[in-house]
């Protein structure tokens, strides 16, 4: 169809698009490469089924923001489509063989393109009127956020390209579907594109054989044009999303990489981080779920992903060529953003292209502590007693088993006795005041039910999740040594704690240690215990409660219906929290957050006490300790006191079968 | 431009102390021993004369349970040598380190000596005092914050009095300085290079002989008696609340 | 003959506090030993202070116009000089800023015997008896010194009524040899005067750590509002910059006696004790019924303060109409 002058026109312009996009792609490549870590050879056809399946399906991005899930699925389906399409225009052009008016397999291309390319337009034109007419508030940063200047400018900059290319490319290629209908007659195959092309009948032929070559022109030139731009461009994300989610994130979730002396500038991290730059859709999901950023915090986990990939869109020649770049936290993301990460892993849990900017902060937290840049005393000290004393509060070892003094029964040694079941108790459980309660009254529960349990006393240290998550390898090696080395010289069937932190080190954090340690949660064994009738239920709580999920239980470790289980057993009735499972907000103690000064403003607890009240219940039912002083803190705090009390899930599960709880939480 | 600073460890106060049968001293197998807060401060002073005048900084530590920890702990913030001084018991007293510390500190080599003001246990005298007087060197303790001008040989600190006042003073090197707060928080050395330093093994050891010296005959080491102890009043917030406005109230306390 | 001899710190041209009540702790013990009391006074003007120090037997003077300013090396020359001439029985230091840079040194210099932070001195048949707090007031030590030797007595710990006793000492003046002071005066900072004395005020509220966060000042602060007192609070708060040094009560800080001292989340350290401890009302809110606190306080509730103070400030609201 084309005449021999075009042809060589387009030759030209695609070797020389294709040319300069190919320099581009290559930097990129040499960019990414300069991380750290391996490429990983194994199961390449199940990443690759898994991932179609996860990318057609749209389940990264069905978490949330449904409707726009369902527009961006116009557009991935057309795209797909398009791959086709743009093919056999291409053919077409070259030899004129034309698809239209087939009937058969040509028939269902022809519908498919048809209907494909007018969803294409209306989600394209539905994306636009959201970001320049409704403005959503997602799209906006919080001030103390750092931003390279010209990043908000450049994404409106980017996606209005990226709109308008899509709209004309999708655009242009159906209104020539348009003009050739009008000149050929309808096909009943492409109604959409017969209805519109009504429109162009009774025009001159030689206008719509200009039409015709016109909108080829307009549709294949601009992706001819647009390769070129690929490498500055959110759109990038067609090529790398996939890839990043066929590679995957660190299996289990819980598990941090390999430490090493952690990263200060973009080269020093491993090459999946940089990857995730070239990833990232900059659609904010990840910063709407982040406790830092939605209580007004520096921290966006969004804005340092798009930091990233602007500095690299701007010196992508020299930084590919090895030129070092400035340490992150003078352009990606500020020092005090870095310390206010709570390490809950919604940002990672969220991402609809598998990126994990979490793994970023963390690997810059230790290279901060190694230069000694610790942000406030308060979490300095913290680490001088865990290393000290082996517990977060400065207290000696030997009073680690002091809460069980107040019992009616000795609680075996675990050290010198076997047991059945090793509680791990964890820092809070044993030295906080009010956590010590809980422990009593989880204690009494495992007793009536006739568990053989023992606990290692002075022996036990605090797991290291946190000092690990704090940048603390050093400390976390110390104190995982110690007690790997107590564990090993136990004899149980099965670790037991109530603290998901202690629960997720010894999971999955003591593999890079050579353990794997069986642990349980107490509220899968509480049920357990009931299921077998070694508990029984003999008065129904009969209350109506909210359920918060613990970020390292329902996120790191997928255990939610345990919990609930209990809840349904012991007879309480449900409200769930809006943002539950595995989507639950974060409490603000974890990342070592709980050992740093407070700062001014609404706290993530306070925020979450909030969205309970919405529910028109009064009981906020928690299964983590540490989680059990900050609501109880943020109750009073956020002005609650009396109208919403905080319980732990073992003191209802004591109520309702009629263990004497230590306190039982009355509103 | 040699820096040299004494530190000692302590019984940590964190812990239960108990007393020996015979009432006469601490039971000293039941002590948890850590670097005396004030000899940290010293160190924190040492380390900020190397960042802003590039001092050699030498710690000195008297062998006890856990004296490792603090030598390769000050090695990993920045110290050039740590030595362990060896052949003193627990319980020898501020006075026998002192003059042991006398001892070895000339082969070490000084232009300063830092030392923490006082610890808990220095009730036979504070270290930086008693050594400067075993040295015949000036001394000011109280100390807040440490210049030095190695050229003229001179030192300029602060010196803090009761009541927020403080006082700046000019001493002639070498001289030996009390600390009291650094100008900074002590610094953080993280766990992994503590680790790594005490793999390479670089701390030193130096004999010290155990010396005499003049001592206060201790008759017996006990616990305060506690003979007035506030009334407790009972009940939950608010009605102890009213029986403390009821008391004040009483007392002409609640006047306008 | 030998004497007991007390260092007489000067505040400017004032004597200070301390001063007296090492007068009263050294008459107790000269009368006990059979022996006089001396007075060591030192700086220019030294003589004309002497006729304050009518408790002791004999003030020595020494009028170094160098030590106009106390300095720490000058100081030790003359005392030390003051000691071989004189050679007292025992010698008597105040344990503060000033007389901690003169114990220990004295202490080597000529070999004798040293016994901080005193609380308690007495002779038995001849024998000088210190008892001292020791390990952060956990602990009590009693030492004797059968022959000669020095002690430091820590303020606060004995009535300086017995020192002010009005009298005629004999003024004698040491000749020493020239002060070369190898430590010299530079300048002097005042602490920033700020809005309130506390010194000054009846009715003062205590903060100590464990208020916790820094935005729960505003709890302590309406309380003192509402019982029309002054906020003080103890070292660490001050140290974190919370309030400024001109509120800190302790040891390194100011000394109040108030008709009430409400100490509110501080656990009764040694150094913090010192500054409050003769307050006429003391009451204490901790939630650790053993802080020592409750050692030196009339009153004590054991609750959460965040529980205690809105409840403590409605009832003297409500009181108070």
């Amino acid at each position: 169809m084309l005449t021999p002058l075009e042809r060589v026109l387009f030759l030209a312009l695609a070797a020389g698009c294709l040319a300069y996009a190919a320099v581009g792609f290559r930097q990129v490549f040499a960019a990414i490469r300069r991380g750290h870590g391996g490429f990983p050879r194994d199961r390449w056809p199940q990443r690759l089924a898994r991932t179609a399946v996860q990318v057609l399906a749209h389940q990264t991005l069905w978490r949330t923001r449904r409707p726009v899930a369902v527009f961006h699925a116009f557009i991935l389906f057309a795209f797909t489509d398009y791959f086709l399409v743009n093919v056999a225009d291409l053919v077409e052009g070259f030899t004129g063989f034309s698809a239209a008016h087939r009937g058969g397999v040509w028939g269902i291309y022809n519908l498919v393109a048809d209907v494909l390319s007018v969803l294409a337009l209306v989600g394209m034109t539905y994306f636009l009127v959201r970001r320049f007419v409704f403005r959503p508030k997602s799209f906006r940063f919080n001030p103390q956020v750092m931003l390279l200047p010209g990043v908000e400018a450049g994404i409106r900059r980017d996606s209005l390209v990226v709109g308008g290319f899509i709209l004309f490319h999708v655009g242009s290629r159906w209104l020539g579907q348009a003009f050739k209908l009008a000149a050929e007659g309808p096909d009943p195959w492409q109604p959409l594109a017969s209805a519109v092309s009504t429109l162009f009948v009774g025009m001159p032929e030689q206008a719509l054989e200009v039409g015709v070559h016109a909108t080829w022109w307009v549709a294949l030139g601009l992706i001819l044009l647009f390769l070129p731009y690929f490498p500055r461009s959110k759109h990038i994300h067609l090529f790398f999303a996939p890839l990043n989610l066929a590679l995957g994130l660190p299996q289990p979730p819980g598990r941090l990489e390999a430490d090493g002396k952690g990263a200060a500038r973009l080269e020093e991290l491993p090459w999946r981080r940089i990857l995730d730059a070239y990833a990232c859709i900059m659609c904010n999901r990840c910063q709407d779920v982040c406790p830092a950023h939605q209580t007004g915090r520096s921290l966006s986990p969004a804005a340092l992903e798009i930091n990233k990939r602007y500095y690299l869109n701007r010196h992508l020649r020299e930084f590919s060529r090895g030129a070092p770049s400035p340490p992150l936290w003078e352009y990606a993301i500020s020092v005090d953003a870095v310390w206010a990460c709570t390490t809950c892993s919604a940002c990672v849990h969220v991402c609809p292209v598998g990126n994990a900017p979490m793994l970023d902060i963390v690997e810059i937290r230790k290279r901060l502590l190694e230069e000694g840049v610790v942000p406030d005393t308060n979490l300095q000290e913290v680490l001088v007693k865990l290393g000290k004393y082996g517990n977060s509060f400065g207290k000696p070892e030997r009073q680690r088993g002091q809460w069980t003094k107040g019992l009616p029964f000795r609680v075996k040694d675990a050290r010198r006795e076997t047991v059945d079941v090793l509680w791990f108790v964890g820092d809070y459980a044993s030295f906080d005041p009010r956590v010590q309660e809980v422990t009593r009254t989880v204690a009494r529960l495992l007793h009536h039910a006739g568990v053989d349990f023992g606990i290692l006393y002075e022996g036990e240290r605090n797991s290291g999740n946190d000092a690990r998550r704090v940048g603390e390898a050093g400390l976390f090696e110390v104190l995982a040594e110690h007690n790997i080395r107590l564990l090993d010289q136990a004899t149980y069937r099965v670790i037991l704690t109530t603290d998901p932190h202690s629960l997720n080190a010894l999971r999955n954090e003591y593999q890079a240690l050579g353990r794997r340690y069986p642990v349980v949660h107490y509220t899968e064994f509480l049920l357990q215990l009931l299921e077998e009738g070694r508990l029984k239920v003999v008065q129904p709580v009969g209350r109506r409660v909210t359920y918060h999920d613990p970020c390292y239980l329902a996120r790191y470790n997928r255990v939610t219906e345990a919990p609930r289980g209990l809840l349904r057993r012991v007879g309480a009735e449900l409200v769930e929290m809006p943002r539950n499972r595995e989507n639950t907000f974060c409490c603000g103690a974890g990342g070592g957050r709980i050992w740093m000064r407070e700062e001014p403003g609404e706290r993530p607890s306070e925020s979450r006490i909030r969205e309970a009240a919405t529910l028109g219940v009064d009981t906020f039912v928690v299964a983590c300790p540490k989680d059990y002083t900050m609501y109880t803190d943020a109750v009073k705090t956020a002005g609650y006191e009396g109208r919403m009390v905080v319980c732990d899930v073992a003191e209802l599960v004591a109520q309702a079968v009629g263990v004497r709880a230590e306190v039982l939480a009355q509103v | 431009m040699d820096v040299v600073v004494c530190c000692k460890l302590v019984p940590d106060l964190v812990e239960e102390l108990e007393v020996n049968e015979a009432g006469t001293d601490l039971d000293w197998a039941a002590v948890r021993w850590v670097l005396n807060e004030f000899d940290d401060h010293a160190l924190e002073e040492a380390f900020l004369l190397k960042e802003s005048t590039g001092a050699r900084v030498t710690v000195l530590v008297p062998e006890a349970d856990g004296a490792e920890e603090v030598l390769y702990t000050a090695l990993a913030k920045g110290a050039d040598r740590a030595i362990r001084l060896t052949g003193l018991p627990p319980g020898a007293g501020s006075r026998a380190l002192a003059a042991a510390f006398s001892q070895v500190l000339p082969s070490v080599g000084y232009d300063v000596i830092l030392t923490g003001v006082q610890a808990v246990d220095d009730v036979d005298g504070q270290v930086g005092g008693l050594l400067s007087g075993m040295l015949g060197l000036p001394y000011v303790g109280v100390v807040t914050g440490v210049e030095v001008d190695w050229q003229a040989r001179r030192a300029v600190v602060r010196k803090e009095y009761a009541g927020g006042v403080v006082e700046e003073l000019e001493v002639d090197l070498p001289a030996v300085l009390g600390v009291q707060s650094a100008r900074k928080p002590p610094r953080y050395a993280p766990v992994s290079r503590v680790r790594q330093l005490m793999r390479e093994g670089k701390a030193e050891a130096l004999p010290a002989e155990l010396p005499a010296v003049p001592r206060a005959a201790v008759r017996r080491v006990f616990r305060p008696q506690t003979d007035r102890r506030a009334q407790i009043l009972q009940g939950p917030a608010e009605q102890a609340a009213a029986q403390l406005v009821a008391i004040l109230e009483e007392r002409g306390l609640l006047r306008r | 003959m030998a004497e007991v001899m007390v260092f007489a710190e000067r505040q400017g041209d004032s004597l200070a506090e301390v001063t007296y009540e090492l007068l009263a702790a050294g008459r107790q013990l000269s009368e006990a030993l059979g022996c006089e009391l001396s007075a060591l006074l030192v700086g220019p003007g030294a003589g004309g202070l002497a006729s304050g120090l009518g408790s002791a037997d004999v003030v020595v003077c020494a009028e170094d116009p160098q030590l106009a300013h106390f300095t720490p090396d000058g100081t030790l020359q003359v005392l030390e000089a003051a000691v071989q001439e004189r050679s007292p029985r025992l010698v008597l230091l105040p344990s503060t800023s000033q007389g901690l840079d003169l114990a220990a040194p004295l202490a080597a210099r000529t070999g004798l015997p040293l016994v901080a932070y005193c609380r308690e001195l007495w002779a038995e048949d001849g024998v000088v008896v210190a008892r001292s707090q020791v390990y952060g007031g956990k602990l009590m030590v009693e030492v004797a010194l059968p022959e000669r030797g020095i002690a430091c007595l820590l303020p606060g710990s004995v009535s300086a009524e017995a020192g002010r006793a009005p009298g005629t000492p004999r003024v004698e003046f040491l000749s020493v040899p020239a002060v070369s002071a190898r430590a010299r005066f530079r300048q002097r900072f005042e602490p920033e005067a700020g809005d309130v004395d506390i010194t000054r005020e009846d009715i003062l509220v205590a903060v100590g750590r464990g208020i916790g966060d820094r935005e729960n000042l505003s709890l302590v602060e309406e309380l003192a509002e509402a019982l029309g007192g002054a906020v003080c609070a103890s070292r660490p708060l001050v140290d974190s910059g919370w309030l400024p040094k001109n509120r800190q009560v302790g040891k390194s800080g100011l000394v109040v006696k108030p008709k009430l001292y409400l100490a509110v989340g501080i656990s009764g350290a040694p150094e913090h004790l010192e500054g409050m401890k003769d307050s006429e009302l003391i009451v204490a809110v901790n939630t650790d019924a053993r802080a020592p606190i409750f050692d030196v306080a009339h009153y004590g509730v054991v609750a959460d303060l965040f529980d205690f103070l809105p409840a403590l400030t409605e009832a003297v609201r409500q009181r108070k109409g």
